[in-house]
């Protein structure tokens, strides 16, 4: 077995093409060892970053693409979401763990993100997210 | 009702308990078909020739492994309509994965969330 798996390709923006990807990545957990909990974790995140990027950033745009890279091994998961938008400002998405925001649907992918990996990063204009996990070690 | 994808549907003690089928509520148009058969629960409970049933529903979650924010977000949307139909919801049965997401999300403060179904269909006759 390799002792790191990478992913990097250029995709399509179409939502039904998230799917695949995060079977692959939920394959390679398995193989690397990483438990149940850690996958949900990765696997949440990494479907929430990669729908965001295909929905809000390139809006479904015929003719964008969303540049996904991953690497994983028994310790860590790092990945890289790039999309073709204008981006947005993480720190304005409002609250969805606030009472008066309970019900709204906007803003609990980005929550869902930052709670489920360990670092989140975006870079100066918010079209690129940069995560990463370490293994749970229990 | 025509044949649903995503959830099978029972009636116990007058509550409308939605069992959704799929281990993972992922792909957008496995969402969306989810969100437009509980809504279809929803419009056929307040209204129509047909005998009426309960406004009252439970989610039971039991086959679940996976729940997508986007497949939240519809079960929010049908509990507005259930609440504006004058019922309620309740979720059952999740593995503990699933309910920690709506607990890290606030949303067990919205939904009343049970172990059990039994549990589920017994707080509605105690409300």
């Amino acid at each position: 077995m390799p002792s790191k798996w990478k992913y990097d390709q250029q995709i399509a923006s179409d939502p039904d093409l998230c799917a695949p990807i995060i079977a692959q990545l939920l394959d390679q957990l398995a193989i690397f060892g990483w438990s149940t909990k850690d996958s949900f974790a990765i696997h949440m995140a990494m479907e929430e970053v990669i729908l965001n990027a295909i929905r809000h950033g390139n809006e479904c745009r015929k003719g964008t693409f969303v540049h996904v890279t991953m690497e994983l091994d028994d310790l860590q998961f790092s990945s890289t979401v790039s999309d073709e938008g204008t981006g947005f400002d993480p720190a304005e998405v409002p609250d969805p763990t606030d009472n008066a925001n309970l019900d709204k649907c906007s803003g609990r992918g980005v929550m869902l993100i930052k709670h489920f990996v360990d670092e989140v990063t975006y870079n100066a204009c918010g079209n690129s997210v940069t995560l990463s996990k370490t293994k749970q070690t229990s | 009702m025509p044949d649903l994808q995503c959830i099978e549907i029972d009636s116990i003690d007058d509550v409308s308990v939605v069992k959704l089928k799929d281990a993972k509520v992922m792909a957008p148009a496995q969402v969306e078909t989810l969100g437009d058969e509980l809504l279809s629960l929803v419009e056929s409970n307040s209204g129509g020739d047909g005998p009426q049933a309960s406004a009252n529903v439970l989610i039971n979650f039991e086959n679940v492994r996976f729940f997508s924010s986007g497949a939240i977000n519809k079960l929010i949307v049908l509990e507005k309509r259930v609440r504006a139909n004058g019922g309620q919801i309740r979720l059952s049965n999740m593995q503990p994965e699933v309910r920690d997401l709506f607990s890290y999300t606030n949303l067990d403060q919205m939904f009343d969330i049970l172990s059990t179904q039994a549990e589920a269909i017994e707080s509605f006759e105690n409300n």
